[in-house]
């Protein structure tokens, strides 16, 4: 048995399992024991148990974040094989939060998964997340973005957004009242008729695996504390030239959601004419 | 911020009309606001040869009028380069008459592969701005 302090303070007891597990985090010191308890203390919500979602939470969960929300009302079918990699053959049929939640367990069986089998909607959205520190989506569609960027910027919860597409991924950290969010990069979504189905435009798929990854990392930064988050910025990657690029997002102080005279107060449903989540 | 942004639908739009006019050059207008894209223009080229474009005028003005009327400005003009890099030419530089506009150049030597870039020409200089593709 060991203990993680805080300013003198016992705030956490590991056990010798937990100890052995999580060693390589604990030598760290920017982690340390008391990382690890905040890593183990914390409650994050994953939008979509999809391509960005499976390693996003497989990640955490061998982190041990100790609450995980998976939001999901879809089933694994072969085609989400190629790159959802929480799913397997054995899965095929079952709903993905569940069919996720048994893979997270079998990695780590301390980790509480939460399964949500809903949709999320401008209905839901802010009772879920109301539960939990941090939000990550890990969808690919538009109105979902921008639902999800709103409900966190109104509820004041940091979100790390995630998106891929073809041979292309980006990442970026919202931190409401601090950096920008993602109507300050685009104040709306493009015309439905514009955007690329998901099925038809097609996703290498170990990007999953870089972009889920970039998220998990942003997403223990923000717990511990420590590093720079990609607030006011997006990175994007670029998987066949092997190039990432840091872009700067400033604040938009006239921003319809995050600024100083907000003009969206209530959540929008952009659903029709979209895809779903990856 | 320099970077043009402009979502990977937006451009998927605009290098479709630049394959459609092959082997002629093709152009349009990129509307938005800051150096954000939100709208495109695919023009007609009033001079369709594979080596120069000359903007519809009447279409042109109408563009103009929308834009103003939306509150929209005119963000980067477009025009592809269907056997030449994508970098501007001297006959672009010299015509290169909106300052407070950036000029994005589609190269398609390789049309599976385009090659987008956009510059800002004033006073003759060229100066390349990065075009930033957002998903």
């Amino acid at each position: 048995m060991a203990f993680a302090h805080t300013e003198g303070k016992r705030i956490m007891e590991f056990t010798e399992e937990q100890l052995q597990r999580y060693s390589r985090h604990i030598i760290l010191p920017e982690v340390g024991g008391r990382g690890q308890a905040k890593i183990i203390n914390a409650k994050v919500v994953i939008i979509g148990a999809g391509g960005l979602g499976c390693p996003v939470g497989y990640y955490l969960t061998a982190a041990g974040v100790g609450t995980i929300g998976l939001i999901d009302n879809d089933v694994v079918e072969i085609s989400n094989l190629q790159r959802q990699i929480a799913h397997s053959v054995h899965t095929i049929g079952m709903l993905k939060v569940e069919s996720a939640e048994k893979t997270f367990k079998a990695l780590n069986p301390d980790v509480n998964i939460i399964a949500h089998k809903v949709r999320i909607s401008k209905d839901n959205i802010i009772d879920i997340i109301k539960d939990y520190d941090i939000v990550v989506d890990g969808s690919d569609n538009f109105p979902t973005r921008y639902l999800v960027n709103d409900a966190c910027v109104m509820a004041k919860k940091p979100l790390v957004s995630g998106a891929i597409l073809k041979f292309e991924g980006q990442v970026t950290t919202i931190i409401p009242g601090e950096g920008h969010c993602y109507r300050c990069l685009f104040e709306e979504p493009p015309p439905a008729g514009l955007v690329p189905s998901c099925q038809e435009a097609g996703v290498l798929g170990v990007l999953t695996g870089v972009v889920g990854s970039l998220q998990a990392t942003e997403v223990l930064k923000l717990i511990l504390g420590k590093g720079e988050p990609l607030k006011n910025s997006l990175l994007v990657y670029d998987a066949l030239k092997t190039i990432f690029r840091r872009v700067k997002v400033p604040k938009n102080p006239n921003c319809a959601v995050c600024g100083e005279k907000p003009t969206i107060t209530e959540l929008i449903d952009y659903n029709e004419g979209y895809c779903s989540l990856p | 911020m320099t970077e043009l942004l402009i979502f990977r639908g937006f451009a998927d739009q605009m290098v479709t009309h630049c394959r459609a006019c092959y082997p002629n050059e093709a152009c349009g207008i990129l509307a938005g606001t800051g150096n954000r894209v939100t709208r495109v223009y695919p023009m007609s080229n009033a001079e369709p040869t594979p080596v120069s474009y000359f903007m519809q005028p009447k279409e042109q003005l109408r563009v103009m009028k929308e834009l103003r009327q939306e509150g929209l400005a005119m963000v980067a003009i477009f025009h592809s380069h269907p056997q030449s890099p994508a970098y501007p030419s001297v006959k672009d530089i010299s015509l290169a008459f909106y300052p407070e506009a950036l000029y994005v150049i589609v190269g398609l030597m390789n049309r599976e592969a385009p090659a987008i870039k956009a510059y800002s020409i004033i006073d003759g200089v060229v100066k390349e701005t990065l075009f930033e593709i957002t998903l």
